[in-house]
Order: C-alpha cells, then structure tokens, then sequence
C-alpha cells in the first residue's frame, strides 16, 4: 500500500492493515480460484471451461443481473425517497418512521418470501377477511423474477439508506439558505446541491444493495425455484447436490463468475464517485427541514402504506403463524396455542445457546469491524486510485460471493491446524467469527469511507501542521466527524450478523449453532410453526436492542443513532 | 492500544465450552430433524454413559458439501453418518470413504435394506406418497391420476436438483414400466411446481397455494395429526422409499464406539425410538406408528441404489431438459 506524506506510524498502520485484508479477503478469494482452475490443464474437459460453456450458467448470470438490477433500483427509490423524507422534511415523528424501516432488514428473506407468498395466496388471513381470496391452489403472482426482484429490493432498501441518512445530516445549511435568498426554485435547489453533495452515498448505498442482491439465496431460492427461475446463487446449490469429483471446482468456478460481477459494478461505483467529491464539513449546526404543508399528511399516508406492505403484514403473518398448532390452521380462539414458545425455550438449551452465540458473534464481529474501518477507511481514502479500487474490490468479493461458498472457502482454509500455530480453530465459534468479519468488512465500510472521503481535508492538514501524529488525528478530527457512520456501519453488521445464515450454515458445528441456523433447520425439517416462533423472539430482540440504544441516544454524539436527531 | 485489547477480549469471549469429558466422544453427521437427532443420541448415551456423542444437523445436500470439503483438506470429522439416503452413501463407497462393519443384527433385516459387504445399514423406511388439503376436489388414489387435467396446476412436488429423496423418487418411477419419463413429462404438462424440499410441499399444500403434493409420509402423517388441514395418501402402485441409512467413516478413530452406534440403531431399543418419533422401523416385525396404515396396505417400488448412482447425473439432466427446456 503506498501512502503519500508518510509517517512511520502510517507506514506501520498501512502494513498491519493489509495483513489484515489479506486473511480475511484474498485468502479465501486465492483458494477458490486455485479451486475453480482445478484441472484447467485439462483443456476443454476442464471443469471451468465446462461450467463457463453451460447454457445454464448464462441464464442464470442474465437472471441475476435482471433481478439483482431492479432490486437494487427499488431499494435506491424506497431508501433515498425514505431518507429524504425523514431527513430533510418537517414530518411528524421521524424517529419511529426511522426505527420502523430499518426493521424489515431483521426478518430473515426466507420469512418475508413465505409471509408475501401467504399474503398473496388461498389461505391469506387477510384476504379472507376481506372475502376476496383467491380459489385453492391458484397460481402466485409472488412467483416471478418480479417478485424476487421486489423482495430484494425491500431487503437492502435499508442500506441505501442509512448511507445516504448519514450524508444528509451532514448537508451544508448556508449552501441552501444562499440559494434560497437568491430565490432559487425547490427545483434548483435538488438539481444543483442536494443530489450532487449526495451522490455519493446514493452511489455507495446503490452498490451495497446490488451486491447484497447478488449474493442473496434465501429469496431466489423461495420465489425462483418453483418456477425454475434460477440465479447463481441457487444455481451453486444446485450443483453441490452432486457429490462428483469436480463439484468443488464447478461451484468455485460459478462463484468466480459473480465475483467478477461484483468487480464490475465497484469499478462503475468508483468511476461516478470519483466525479461527484465534494468536501463536506460534518454536521451542520441545524438540520434543514423543507415545509411540505398540505402535503404532510398525503406523505404520512404514503409512507405509512410502504411500511404496511413491508413490515406490518410480514409481521402479522409471522405472528399469526407462531400461534397455530400445525401450518396451516387458522387462527381462532380455539386453535391459539403457546406451544411452539413452550417447545423452543424448554427444550434442552439448544434455543438459549442460540441466541447467546448469535449475540457474542453480531457484537464482537460489529464492534471489531468497527474499530478497523476507522484506520482502514483513513488508509483507503489516501491511498493511490488504482491501489483502491483494488482494495475494495477484494474487500468486496467475500460480501457478494454466496455464504455457502464463502464457508467452503473457509473450511478448506481452516480444516487443517493453522501451520506454525497449531491451533485448530474449525468447529469453533472463532471460524464463524472470522467469517462474518470477511463477510461483513464491506458492509461497514462503505458508509465509512463514503463519509470519509468527503471531509475536507483542510481540518486534518491544520492538525498535521501543528505537531499532531496520525492516530491524534483519526482519534480528535476523523473519528468525531464521521462517528455516525460509523455507528450506522456497527449497526447495520449486527442486525444482518444476528439472523445470518447462509455462512453459518456449513460452518457451525454441534454447541456452536446461531440463530439463522436453527430457525433455517426447524423450517426445512417441516417445524415452521416452531420457525415462525424462533423468528418472532427473534424480532422482538432486535427491537428491545434498538430501544436501549434509543434510550442511550441523549448520551451519545449527534446523528450516532439513525432513528435519532 | 484499545483495538489490540479488544481483539483480545474478543477472542477470549470466544473460547469454546469445554464439553463434560467423557471417556469417548463420537462425532456424528446427520439429516435427521433437530428433535430426532437430539432423541436418537441421547437414548444411546444412556445405553453408553462413557460415550458422549456430539452431533452436526444439516441437510443432506449441504452436510455433505461440508464434509466434501473436508476431506479435500485430509480432514475426517465425522465417526458417523447417518443421512437420508442409500445413493449418497454409494457415493461415499465408491470414494471409499467408508468403512466395512458386518452387524449381526444385519439378519433381523431384509437383504435390500442394507449393503452385503456392511458399508451402511438402513434404519428405518420413509416412503414417498401422495399429499392433498382437505379442502381439495379431487381424491387422487394412484400416481397416475396426477396426469389428469383437473390436477392442472395444482401439484407441488420436491425438486430431484435439491432434495435426495426427490432424486430417489424420480428414479423409482421412471423405472416403472407403467409411469417412466412420460410420466414426468405429463407432470410439468399439468404445469406441476418442483419446490426445493419437503419442507416447502408441506408449506405449499398445507396453506393452500397448491392443493395435492408429492411428500414423504412422516412429515405429511405428522402434521395431520396436529390439525393441519391436510391428508396422505399411499398410491396404490407403490410408493418409493429411502431408508436413513447409517455408516462408518474408514478414517475413524473411535471404531468400537462407532459400532456400538450402528448396532444401537439397529437393535430392538432403536428401532423402538424409530416408532416413537412417527417413523416406519426398517425391521419387519415391528408395528407402524399412529396415522399409518397397516404393513401390507404399504406397496413399495422396487429401487437398487448403485444403478440410481450411476444414473443419477442423466436423471437430474433430462429432469432438467423436461422442467426447463
């Protein structure tokens, strides 16, 4: 990493660092590649050439690209029209309108699909109600490359935007009331300085929601499957059902296939953000706050109906379907039962040690991340554009790459003691830790980095020529200015780490199960009812750890806490 | 230093439990569900107090995308696999990953149950039949009546790309004189819908989205009986089967408590526990649990895993060819 005006303490930080990346990163990505080239001597027979020749392989890329597009071109609508509305208007109760729209991120995707299929289909609680339900056994609009392309959309939403919340907050007012005092149009007043001091979060908060598309299984696989719809992560798991010699290395090969995908849309990112920086100074003193007037209530009402459809009846659902003795029973006085509650917590401790471990592992993994994107994002933000655009692609490809391969990769890493150490960390939690870190560091730091990029540097060059050392700058100027995104980036690893489950899935071993784990086991041996109840305790804890931080927000530095002004 | 001393924190948070030491431990791998899995081991620690057995759950498919990559690392993990079906572990015979273990319970059993040299033994037998919501028009007795025009768009079934059961399924009826590929043909002509697993039929067919499925019994037997407004049906041309079958990893290091293991599921008290949890015992002299119809009411299709092995990837691809092309 070649840092310009560098300091010993910086040339130190760079290389421990890029040690870093290169465990948790490029580690894994060389083991696959070597596993994908398997054979590639071989020529035509080899197993590359033979998966990147597959018809199959190209509709599936082509499939991915179509849902994972429009998924993310919802998310960027739902999420930026989300964050501007909250943000920059004078709507009424903007912290639950917050707290609200990060919660759909907290229901696992294969609850969301199930809950929309529910909602759509014969035995639809509410469509009953309504005497409108379709005959038994109609088909599900749900079904579609649409309706994947829908719930992806819905799923990341809020990604895009806690990344853009975070540069709103940060929007110079003196910039606005200037145009404002040159009687500029609201018109203007967007065009020429709220999108283009804002771009580049939407483009950061774009390119998280397209690769965690990309990488999405649970959807695809509940909404796609039946129709043969395929992507390439159901694709992967479709090829792992045969137990061949070259299985290893058609999934590798597949998997390198969306890691190029993954390189190609961080090139696009890094291309537009290049061409939109702008130095922003922190927060401003005031939050702007545009009167809608009569058009309160009509966006109240509108938001309202969004939350409704991707909250609220996903929620009930669950819910109703926690309460039942078998699937499929409606719900009545005479059917509710606590049942499934009474199972899973007195069952021997199976549901406790679940969620102590997905805890221990969304804290630690969400705290530790936290503190290495302060000194990596400081890093990437000076280092040369060709050094970083290669550094986030790499930091990238463990995000997108889906959870299973990413296990495999680690326990082909892991399996064996670590040479010279000798320590074996397979079959612990420690390897899970480790991979929701390699999983996760993009996650964190993009709205890190975005945030980080766009400080003026004046501040820290003034500090420099005062004497200061770089870990006195990071400390007094970086880290205060850009706290909130750092906080947005620690929340945002917790809430996907607590349900996790596609990593988690091959790499848990017995006493080390997580909480995607279990509710994912009970659903698939046919348990949904215990599922659904897991899923709820599972919301309900997401909710009360909000809360507390909620009751923290007084204590703590302005814009920390998204549902807080 | 803070970051130092919190990695260091964070790794001491980490440390794993120390399990209660016990003279032995036997690593097992299984498809079974959590309950079962959970029964199944704790009924054979208390016939063994100094074995203690820890156990990995997962399905069929990725259990063994784990345990492949694995062994591409030189690593055994597992002293025992107990998984779904019979055409994985002739998989694992042929990769000789296996183990050779004659149990003398092996003669209380039928000779197609189990594998003649001891590589692995079936334990119990779930079958594949027929699932329809009470709410349904029809009344399907038979595999055939599934290519009936009323059944348009009405059927669910487990898709043979994910669920090892569906494969086994797929094999047994296209080797049917009477049903064969036409049969599969005349299915995705009716517009019939491959889900993943099991699991989703049940979904599917309990919630009414679809109103008859392909299932296998247990799961469909069980639920009716907690008020799921859903039935099974036994087609009267047979129904396929897998058999859970149990095995020994050659690579092992505890081979007598591994064997202790297989002769456990094998034995009397087993194949009780296999009753008990809703399931057919693979032992012929034993009952048939609750909500099952009698032994010779149950007509199962002849199957023969190491031919369905070598055919599996063709099957899969013309399965492919029907339901995509």
């Amino acid at each position: 990493m070649i840092v310009s005006r560098t300091d010993s303490q910086l040339r130190w930080l760079s290389l421990l660092m890029f040690m870093l990346i290169a465990l948790l990163s490029i580690l894994p990505t060389l083991k696959l590649v070597m596993e994908a080239l398997n054979k590639v001597d071989t020529g035509l027979n080899s197993p590359l050439v033979a998966m990147m020749t597959h018809p199959k392989t190209w509709t599936a890329l082509s499939n991915t690209f179509y849902t994972s597009g429009i998924g993310t071109l919802i998310a960027l609508v739902l999420g930026a029209s989300f964050a501007f509305l909250v943000t920059l208007t004078n709507i009424r109760g903007r912290s639950i309108w917050v707290f609200l729209f990060m919660l759909p991120m907290m229901i696992p995707p294969q609850v969301t699909a199930l809950s929309w299929i529910q909602l759509f289909g014969p035995a639809s609680p509410i469509l009953n109600t309504l005497g409108i339900a379709p005959p038994l056994g109609s088909p599900n609009p749900v079904y579609s490359a649409e309706g994947i392309a829908i719930l992806l959309g819905i799923q990341s939403a809020p990604l895009v935007f806690l990344a853009l919340r975070t540069q709103l907050l940060c929007l110079p007012i003196d910039l606005i009331e200037a145009a404002r005092i040159s009687s500029a149009s609201q018109v203007r007043l967007w065009i020429d300085i709220i999108v283009p001091l804002t771009r580049s979060a939407l483009v950061a908060g774009g390119a998280l929601a397209f690769v965690s598309s990309i990488g999405n299984f649970g959807i695809p696989a509940m909404l796609g499957i039946p129709i043969n719809y395929v992507v390439l992560p159901t694709l992967i798991y479709q090829q792992m059902a045969g137990f061949g010699p070259d299985t290893l290395s058609n999934v590798a090969s597949l998997s390198m296939l969306i890691s190029v995908l993954v390189l190609v849309g961080m090139l696009l990112q890094q291309w537009i953000q290049q061409r939109s920086q702008f130095a922003l100074i922190g927060h401003s003193a005031s939050s702007i706050s545009f009167k809608l007037g009569i058009w309160r209530a009509i966006t109240e009402a509108l938001l309202f109906t969004i939350l409704v459809l991707i909250l609220v009846i996903p929620c009930i659902a669950l819910i109703i379907s926690s309460f039942v003795p078998a699937l499929g029973v409606p719900l009545t006085a005479d059917t509710f039962t606590i049942n499934a509650y009474v199972e899973m917590l007195s069952r021997q401790g199976a549901t406790l040690r679940a969620f102590s471990n997905s805890l221990t592992l969304a804290f630690s993994a969400s705290i530790v991340l936290m503190f290495l994107c302060l000194p990596l994002g400081y890093l990437l933000t000076r280092a040369p554009l060709r050094t970083r655009v290669l550094l986030t692609s790499l930091i990238e490809v463990p995000y997108a790459m889906p959870g299973i391969v990413l296990s495999i990769a680690f326990i082909l890493l892991f399996a064996r003691p670590i040479p010279v150490l000798n320590i074996s960390i397979y079959g612990t939690l420690f390897i899970l830790f480790l991979a929701y870190l390699s999983c996760f560091l993009s996650v964190c730091l993009k709205p890190v980095y975005s945030a980080m990029s766009q400080l003026d540097k004046a501040l820290e060059e003034a500090a420099q020529i005062s004497g200061a050392g770089v870990f006195r700058r990071l400390i007094d100027i970086v880290l205060p200015l850009t706290a909130p995104a750092f906080f947005a980036g620690a929340l945002l690893v917790f809430l996907i780490s607590v349900n996790e489950l596609t990593v988690s899935a091959l790499l848990w071993s017995a006493g080390n199960e997580t909480l995607g784990v279990l509710i994912f086991n009970l659903d698939e041996s046919g348990d949904s009812v215990l599922a659904s109840a897991i899923s709820v305790l599972v919301v309900l804890l997401v909710v009360m750890i909000m809360a507390c931080l909620s009751l923290l927000a007084p204590r703590l530095p302005k814009g920390i806490i998204p549902w807080h002004d | 230093m803070t970051m130092k001393s919190l990695i260091t924190t964070g790794l001491l948070t980490l440390t794993i439990p120390m399990s209660a030491s016990a003279a032995e431990t036997l690593v097992l791998y299984t498809s079974q569900p959590n309950k079962d899995a959970q029964m199944t081991v704790d009924a054979f620690e208390k016939q063994n107090p100094n074995i203690d057995v820890e156990w990995v759950r997962d399905g069929t498919t990725k259990l063994m995308a784990k345990l492949r990559a694995e062994l591409n690392s030189g690593v055994t993990k597992p002293d025992v696999l107990l998984i779904a079906d019979s055409v994985t572990m002739e998989s694992m015979v042929d990769g000789d990953y296996l183990y050779p273990y004659l149990s003398d319970y092996r003669n209380q059993y039928d000779a197609s149950l189990y594998h003649k040299k001891g590589y692995y033994y079936g334990t119990k037998l779930i079958t594949s039949g027929i699932v329809r919501n009470t709410r349904a028009a029809e009344r399907p007795t038979d595999w055939s009546d599934f290519a009936k025009p009323e059944y348009m768009n009405q059927i669910a079934m487990p898709s043979p790309l994910y669920s090892g059961a569906a494969l086994i399924h797929l094999a047994t009826l296209t080797d049917n004189p009477n049903l064969g590929w036409t049969f599969y043909s005349e299915l995705h002509a009716n517009k019939a819908m491959a889900q993943g697993g099991n699991g989703g039929v049940l979904k599917a067919v309990s919630s009414g989205s679809k109103s008859y499925g392909v299932i296998v019994d247990f799961l469909a037997i069980r639920e009716a009986r907690k008020g799921s407004p859903i039935e099974f049906v036994f087609p009267k041309s047979g129904v396929s089967m897998v058999t859970e079958p149990v095995a020994i990893m050659k690579e092992s290091k505890h081979k007598d408590a591994a064997k202790k293991f297989v002769d456990f599921l094998l034995s009397q008290k087993g194949q009780q526990l296999v009753l008990d949890q809703g399931y057919l015992p693979a032992r012929s002299d034993m009952p048939v649990p609750a909500g099952f119809p009698s032994r010779d009411k149950i007509k199962l299709m002849p199957f023969d895993a190491a031919k369905t092995l070598k055919n599996n990837e063709a099957n899969k691809a013309r399965f492919s060819e029907i339901f995509e092309g």
